[in-house]
């Protein structure tokens, strides 16, 4: 029964595809809390014949059989069923089970959605995952007639049409004489091969702590001296795969400098390079890049991908996260700083609960606050527990490589985390406030930390003022115009009447402006009325309009019209005189006729929209009040203040399993606690705080299995493009496996031992033999030994990721705005982004390092979005690089390629020498060397042309940004 | 899971053969490397997805409840939902009159008088419902399947089950969609390949006459310097070929300038409609200035239609009066119907006397549909309970009212079909099984209709 127990709760990614309905192979009846059976998985898919136990120990979630009869000759005997029974079985209830229920809760099939099958006796008194099916003689306390009832809309069977009356009520009798049933067979449900218990789990690689690494011995002259290249060499030796030779000193440089800043190298640095022959030139480059500015906001946005950084909510509704800044700030300064990985970890997690907190740790918390929520879900414990989900799946993602969304509705289908471990995390997380009081009209607003104001509390109040009398002055403008409109076509009312008796309804608006025109009437109230007319035929008020009409009387028309609005407003006003309190004539006929012409909505209807309704100067007017508002609300300061979280003031200590994920639907309370495969013993949970600092604290600990080993291999992935587990988020059973372990190990080890120190980590790598290789590969083996390039015998070439490409050619053409920090979102906080009318006031102007670019989920700027930015509401430790024709389209025809081209042509015809010289100078800024004869001598040819000297340099630097060397790094 | 869909994904997850993918799928049916892969023969190549923007009321359209005419005024005689968008007033009766069409009888308001021409080609599903009460989760539920995370769009899926039939096209583009309310997500492909994403054409607040693909022209270089330009660029990636032999992307990039060039003139090519004829363009309302800017989509549909464009939608989203009456509903609706109903119709009957209606599958509807209780004096609140949406051509019967909601039109009732229910019966219209179109992302293989979905078998044709 599967729809039965969501109700609208589909809790939608942890149960997307992998298990399909016919996988959901639960016991029926067995809540998945209870009766589970750890460690005696391994079933398979077979029928299997259940001998009668009382087996109801631990089990893991699926349903590894065992358990199912337990108890049941009690209840449900086998005895014999009577003939006069099984005839009404035979007869009244089989078919109607065959017919509407065994698509989807048929055992024989497979087929056992919310865990029921209905195939057997013992089946339906088992029940599903929302419990026994039936009381055996009460119809009323049976599950089974709840649903086909069909009147609790949350638990509803069949879903698609309720069953006939008569079969309803066959099934409560059926229930009344005791629920006889001949399918004694105890054939349940087929087994699904599932997830690891927690005890196999602690088996797997990932989940083993680390133990000492020792260096691989090489027999190598010269010996390798930087232990990556032990293992790296060592592994190609196994393989058979001989490495490229070193890269040149230009590739090399290039190389790095984009790697660590995320900007081309300069021919300034690059001849300092070229020139320093000593052995520490390689050394003093990597120092000098690391001591950068610019590190931090690669490497932090690097981070930014995992933390799924944006600056607007933009799943639903699109809020403006106005404050999300000093995360994205706080995050590139930790980077340049070099925090330690295990402090940068627990202030993301719980830097409000830290004794030593302060506004620097209470931002980190915005880790937790970035999630793109549903910010208008109108079910609020709904809301609140997808919140909470979002929160586990990308905290589980970003530094545990674990899915463990995976777990909200079931025990995970393949790692060893069970549904009670998720609701043990999502139990600390229920202690944490997300929302604040505060909303927009239905949208719920985000919790933020108020910072200190500096005394700017008093002019904030006067912006807030200001922003409500603009927008109270477009609105006012526009009831007042309105009215104005109104007023107009209700003096002239009979015109409109006799106006429209000289067109049909299904004239286009064209000819009705002519028409109005000789009347001076408004063209779309006067085509409104010639409809209205046609769609109130029957109305009395319009009676006399299609007698006249037929007859074509204009003049009786307009006389007996006249008449009758005369006489009843004139009544009205004189009886509004006595009694101001009037609201409708006493005599019915006239007030048909008054209530029409002061009806809103009636024949005189004025357009609902101001480009319909108003002239030029009013629209004018309308959308420049409005802009205003809207521009002094963008430009208006914040109050100062940080997304994040805090605990809430009462802890609660427990949290029910949510049985297939549905807030509905609550199962057995379950204590906060760390997953079952990370320990057997039990955690201590302060009574007055969350528990998310402890929680930090343990997943930030020097030997938990999965943090260092995940961290290590995403810095591995920033530098090669790969990484040493290939799938960043994933470190469960099915993920990748590590292409070197002993490696990844080991690095993990030295990264901890060294104090967590990122920039130490990167320095090892870059100064490795591995990483100075050229991305030539030394021959054709690797194609046939190692197609994909895991073992590294030549450097992986890559395209320069969105902000690169970008960031490069502002830098380039000299125009690069490196100006670092601050609010970037040109838009108030928790201002919308669109509303309704979908004008996008985005504006991405600014010259600045595109990691400061506006993150606008829902609408990335195109040079993002094209260039495979990652999706900004999940943790991306993996950029794909994707060939698609729209970037070219862009590189070639975006003002921002086209005027960093003119500005770079400047440049080069601003520089000293001539035509050679420049063309020598271009290659050098634009690829990092110098360009060959034969490229030069192309570069010479396709500047002779007939344009004016700077288009045709212009076109020129066009083309080399447009070209592959520019993009791609080698 | 189908070879040709596993290989996609192998390729679509190592380094190497991601740029080569997107390039032999950008060039489609020309390698053979993404001719049509489907599970099961098609009775539709491509959809047209007519949406309007705001939630159409069902009881004042194609489901008339005399009840609710009877009962005007009355306490609602039923259980509210127990989570609702807005205070729910008393029951409303419709302010149309509903009349028999055609061959079938079906009764339309006199909101649509000339889609009701066409209403033996409809199948008005009835019992349509979703989940979400608020704007953006209908949007996103019915766009994605999902109104929790960011997940492909329908048009996404089909574009990854089927590819492409034109190599010069994007394989989904949106008309003047809105980016309100899921906005981008609502055609983004998420996971799946980049080319899946959805091209917009404009916005909703752009007329459609305006309505381009971003970058698709150089401001103002000609074709001819713009050749020349780009042969110079080709003659430096050779070289840096030469190189890299063996990096594939290289050799994919320098493809992807031509096919971008080419997309320059196929574009505009397939957004004139200089050569439509008069009677057409009356047909779809190009006329009359109520229907010009509506009329102009459906045309520029058909026109995407006939280039093998695969999933086409078309969105009506009023920048101030969307289908979203909390009050003023006669006015409100009146507006949109007017703009609406003559592009619709013109558009069913254009591609049926062209043939093509056989095998494209049109789709009308919103997000959600409207309550036929009132909010404040003469609105409607959302719906999402029970609504109506309706197809046509491409495989489903014509002329049948499928499914009901109760007797007041607040839920479905009979032969529900849940979005998800639409969705799998879309796919399998096009030839694609909902079960087997999978894609596999983060360690879990996901599907438009996540575990859900069932095919409403009874309305194929």
């Amino acid at each position: 029964m599967e729809g039965i127990s969501q109700g609208r709760n589909e809790a939608g990614r942890t149960i997307d595809g992998i298990c399909q309905p016919s996988e959901l192979h639960r016991i029926p009846g067995i809540p998945p809390s209870r009766h589970r059976n750890r460690g005696s998985s391994g079933v398979g898919f077979t029928n299997v014949i259940i001998p009668h136990s009382s087996g109801t120990t631990r089990s893991v979630g699926l349903l590894s059989l065992a358990v199912l009869s337990f108890g049941l000759n009690r209840t449900f005997g086998s005895e014999a069923i009577s003939p006069e029974h099984l005839d009404f079985f035979e007869k009244k209830i089989r078919p109607v089970l065959v017919e509407h229920c065994y698509e989807c809760h048929d055992a024989g099939q497979g087929k056992i959605k919310g865990g029921l099958a209905l195939t057997s006796k013992n089946a339906i008194a088992h029940g599903g995952d929302s419990g026994p099916m039936l009381t055996t003689g009460d119809p009323e306390t049976s599950l089974l007639i709840k649903a086909v009832r069909y009147k609790d809309r949350d638990f509803q069977m069949p879903p698609r049409s309720p069953l006939p009356t008569e079969a309803v009520r066959d099934l409560e009798k059926w229930i009344t004489m005791g629920a006889p049933d001949p399918r004694n067979e105890e054939v349940v449900a087929k087994t699904s091969s599932g997830g690891m218990s927690p005890e196999e789990g602690r088996n797997f690689w990932s989940f083993q702590k680390r133990s000492e690494i020792s260096l691989p011995s090489l027999p190598s002259d010269p010996p390798v001296t930087n232990p990556v290249d032990a293992f790296i060499r060592f592994a190609q030796r196994e393989k058979g795969l001989t490495p490229s030779l070193p890269a040149e000193k230009e590739a090399w440089i290039r190389r790095v400098t984009f790697d660590l800043t995320g900007l081309p190298p300069t021919p300034e640095e690059v001849d300092v390079f070229l020139k320093d022959t000593s052995p520490e030139a390689r050394e003093k480059t990597v120092d000098r890049l690391l001591d950068s500015p610019h590190y931090g906001v690669r490497w932090g946005r690097h981070w930014l991908d995992v933390a799924r950084y944006a600056d607007s909510n933009g799943l639903d509704e699109n809020l403006a996260f106005g404050n999300a800044w000093r995360y994205r700030d706080y995050v590139f300064k930790a980077f340049n700083e070099d925090k330690p990985f295990d402090r940068f970890l627990i202030e993301q997690l719980a830097g409000d609960l830290l004794p030593g907190r302060n506004e620097e740790t209470l931002v980190a918390t915005g880790f937790l606050a970035l999630g793109a929520r549903v910010l208008a879900e109108p079910d609020r414990a709904k809301l609140e527990m997808d919140v909470i989900d979002e929160q586990l799946d990308t905290l589980g993602k970003t530094f545990l490589g674990l899915t463990l969304g995976c777990a909200r509705c079931h025990d995970h289908k393949f790692d060893p985390i069970l549904q009670s471990d998720y609701y043990s995390l999502a139990a600390i997380f229920r202690n944490t406030s997300n929302f604040d009081e505060t909303k927009t009209g239905a949208i719920h607003h985000w919790f933020e930390h108020k910072l200190e104001d500096h005394g700017t509390a008093a002019e904030l109040k006067d912006w807030d003022k200001k922003i409500e009398e603009a927008r109270k002055a477009a609105s006012g403008f526009k009831s007042k115009t309105e009215g104005e409109i109104r007023g107009k076509a209700r003096a002239k009312a009979v015109d409109y009447l006799v106006a429209a008796v000289g067109f049909d309804p299904d004239t286009s608006l064209d000819r009705v402006e002519e028409i109005a025109a000789d009347f001076d009437l408004h063209p779309r109230i006067l085509y409104h009325t010639r409809r209205h007319l046609g769609v109130n035929r029957d109305a009395p008020v319009f009676k006399a309009w299609w007698e006249y009409q037929a007859k074509g009387d204009l003049e009786g028309l307009r006389a007996f019209y006249e008449d009758k609005f005369e006489k009843a407003v004139l009544l009205f006003s004189d009886l509004q005189k006595k009694d101001p309190k009037i609201a409708v004539l006493p005599d019915a006929d006239l007030e048909v006729y008054r209530a029409e012409l002061f009806d809103n909505a009636g024949f005189l209807a004025v357009p609902a929209k101001p480009e319909h309704a108003f002239d030029e100067i009013a629209l004018a007017e309308y959308d420049r009040l409005e802009e205003e508002a809207r521009v002094l609300e963008s430009a208006a300061p914040d109050h100062p203040a940080a997304m994040g979280v805090a605990d809430v003031p009462k802890i609660v200590d427990t949290l029910p399993i949510h049985i297939r994920g549905s807030h509905l639907n609550l199962g057995d309370s379950v204590p906060r606690a760390f997953p079952a495969v990370f320990s057997s013993g039990e955690a201590a949970f302060p009574e007055k705080a969350s528990g998310r600092l402890e929680l930090a604290k343990w997943m930030a600990d020097p030997d938990h299995p999965l943090t260092a080993r995940v961290i290590v291999n995403r810095v591995w992935r920033w530098h090669f493009g790969q990484g040493l587990v290939g799938s960043m988020e994933n470190f469960g059973p099915l993920g990748e496996t590590p292409s070197h372990p002993e490696l990844l190990d080991w690095l993990a080890n030295w990264f901890v031992d060294e104090g967590w120190s990122i920039k130490k980590l990167n320095r090892l790598i870059l100064l490795s033999e591995t990483y100075g290789m050229s991305s030539t590969p030394a021959g054709e083996r690797y194609a046939e030994i190692d197609p994909e390039n895991r073992f590294l015998s030549f450097f992986p070439i890559r395209r320069l990721e969105a902000e690169e490409v970008r960031d490069a050619i502002l830098a380039v053409s000299g125009r690069l705005d490196g100006e670092q920090g601050g609010k970037t979102i040109p838009l108030r906080n928790r201002q919308m982004v669109f509303n309704h009318t979908s004008k996008d006031h985005t504006s991405y102007d600014s010259l600045r390092r595109t990691a400061y670019l506006p993150v606008v989920r829902n609408n990335l700027y195109d040079w993002l979005q094209l260039f495979d930015f990652p999706d900004p509401t999940m943790p991306t430790g993996h950029r794909v690089s994707t060939t698609i024709a729209p970037q070219a389209l862009i590189m070639l025809n975006a003002p921002l390629a086209i005027d960093s081209s003119a500005a770079f042509a400047r440049r080069l015809l601003s520089s000293a020498g001539n035509d050679d010289d420049r063309i020598h100078l271009a290659w050098q800024l634009a690829f990092g060397r110098s360009p060959s004869a034969a490229e030069a001598e192309s570069a010479s040819s396709f500047l002779v042309s007939s344009a004016d000297l700077e288009e045709r340099w212009t076109l020129f630097c066009h083309s080399l940004f447009a070209s592959n060397q520019f993009i791609y790094l080698n | 899971m189908n070879p040709l869909l596993q290989r996609r994904q192998f390729l679509g997850t190592t380094a190497l053969g991601f740029g080569q993918l997107a390039f032999h799928s950008l060039l489609g049916s020309e390698t053979g490397v993404m001719s049509p892969t489907s599970h099961h023969p098609a009775r539709a190549k491509r959809v047209i997805f007519l949406f309007m923007k705001g939630g159409p009321s069902h009881v004042d359209t194609f489901d008339p409840k005399p009840l609710l005419d009877r009962d005007h005024g009355k306490e609602p005689p039923f259980d509210l939902p127990r989570v609702t968008f807005a205070k729910q007033g008393n029951l409303l009766k419709s302010p149309w009159k509903f009349r028999q069409y055609g061959e079938s009888g079906l009764p339309v308001s006199d909101l649509f008088p000339n889609v009701a021409q066409c209403v033996d080609d409809l199948c008005i599903i009835r019992s349509a419902h979703g989940t979400n009460p608020a704007h953006g989760g209908a949007a996103l539920k019915l766009h994605t399947g999902s109104d929790t995370f960011v997940r492909p769009s329908m048009g996404s899926w089909v574009v990854y089950g089927l590819g492409s039939e034109n190599r010069n096209l994007p394989s989904f583009i949106t008309i003047c969609p809105t980016l309100a309310h899921g906005g981008v997500n609502n055609w983004g492909s998420a996971f799946l390949p980049q080319r899946c994403q959805g091209t917009p054409m404009g916005t909703a607040s752009t007329p459609s006459v305006n309505a381009k693909v971003n970058h698709i022209a150089h401001p103002s270089l000609g074709q001819d310097v713009q050749r020349r330009q780009l042969d110079f660029v080709q003659q430096l990636n050779r070289r840096s070929l030469e190189e890299n032999p063996h990096a594939e992307a290289l050799t994919a990039r320098l493809e992807s300038f031509e096919l971008a060039y080419r997309m320059q003139t196929a574009m505009p090519d397939a957004q004139d409609i200089s050569g439509e004829t008069e009677a057409t363009r009356k047909l779809y309302g190009l006329d009359n200035p109520v229907t010009e800017n509506f009329g102009r989509q459906c045309l520029l549909a058909r026109r995407f239609c006939e280039r093998g464009v695969r999933f086409i939608q078309v969105t009506h989203s009023d920048t101030e009066v969307q289908w979203d009456q909390h009050s003023d509903l006669y006015q409100g609706h009146t507006k949109n119907a007017a703009e609406v109903d003559k592009p619709i119709a013109g558009l069913l009957k254009d591609l049926k006397s062209r043939g093509l209606l056989e095998d494209t599958l049109v789709v009308w509807g919103g997000e959600f549909g409207r309550t036929p209780t009132a909010q404040g004096t003469n609105g409607r609140d959302h719906n999402p309970h029970g609504f109506t949406i309706w197809m046509a051509g491409g495989g489903v019967k014509g002329g049948l009212a499928y499914g009901a909601t109760d007797d007041y039109g607040y839920y479905a009732e009979r032969d529900k079909m849940h979005v998800h229910d639409i969705h799998a019966t879309i796919l399998h219209l096009l030839g694609l099984n909902h079960e087997r179109l999978t894609f596999r992302h983060a360690g879990r293989d996901f599907r438009l209709t996540d575990v859900h979905g069932n095919v409403a078998k009874s309305i194929l044709a």
